[in-house]
């Protein structure tokens, strides 16, 4: 396969695992005051994203996939809600391990790292068209 | 009349392959921007000894002389040879090497050489028309 051809592959699956981490960042934020509807449950656990270097044996190149999605083993955040259902004797509910800040400052890198693999799509799309119109 | 035996045609083919080479490796480092412990990748300089290389045509392969035979994977068939950027601007913590703003620099760079490429290819095409002594 040309080289160029093969740039948009891998720009293209590039596109694709940013798309896939802004996907879990928009569910750890949605899922921001996901609660336990009883005592003792556990609420809603954050999710995080893993890239890994994969050789596509198809096409002989190097792309970036999306490795198993695991979950933040970080510790709950407590609040102090004794007239919520979930309330343990203490008056406290265990809520997500969910930092919206860091959410955001995730979804913005995901976003720059979108745009830089669009751009080299561009590039690539611009080189290709610049050698088919050598035909006209 | 064979144009790749005209020098300059001869050299925009090779320099055209190695720019497009470039591009999918640089390609690769802006997918693996967020990928941990990835380092980025460049081409070698195009130098008078590639040039060469590509005028000879593609690498040798072994023959398969029987249907038994394996070809093997070919992991790159191309002439030219990448090599790990031993110093760059910055690590992350997580590993990875890759600064975008570096990457998409070289990528406008290789954009900007493969135009010119092409726009030589066209003026001595232009040349070679103007010499046949039909219009334009």
């Amino acid at each position: 396969m040309d080289d160029l051809l093969k740039t948009l592959r891998i720009s293209a699956a590039g596109m694709k695992a940013q798309g896939t981490r802004l996907r879990i960042v928009s569910e750890n934020v949605a899922n921001a005051d996901s609660l336990p509807t009883q005592p003792g449950d556990t609420p809603y656990r954050r999710k995080v994203v893993t890239f890994r270097n994969e050789l596509d044996r198809a096409t002989g190149i190097d792309t970036v996939k999306v490795g198993r999605i695991q979950t933040d083993r970080s510790e709950f955040q407590k609040r102090y809600d004794p007239s919520h259902p979930a309330a343990g004797p203490d008056g406290y509910v265990l809520a997500p391990n969910v930092n919206t800040l860091v959410e955001m400052m995730d979804m913005r890198e995901a976003q720059r790292s979108y745009e830089a693999n669009l751009n080299v799509l561009k590039s690539s799309k611009t080189m290709l068209q610049q050698t088919i119109s050598l035909l006209r | 009349m064979d144009l790749n035996k005209l020098t300059l045609f001869g050299m925009v083919k090779g320099r055209m392959a190695w720019l497009a080479r470039r591009q999918e490796v640089l390609a690769q480092n802006v997918a693996n921007a967020d990928t941990p412990n990835y380092k980025p990748r460049d081409l070698k300089a195009f130098e008078f000894k590639d040039y060469m290389k590509a005028q000879q045509g593609t690498t040798l392969k072994a023959v398969t002389t029987s249907p038994l035979h394996m070809s093997g994977s070919q992991r790159s068939t191309s002439a030219f040879r990448d090599e790990e950027n031993r110093s760059p601007y910055e690590t992350a913590p997580d590993g990875n090497a890759v600064v975008l703003e570096e990457q998409m620099g070289k990528i406008g760079e290789t954009q900007l050489q493969y135009q010119l490429t092409n726009e030589l290819y066209r003026k001595h095409i232009s040349m070679i028309k103007l010499a046949l002594g039909k219009n334009n």
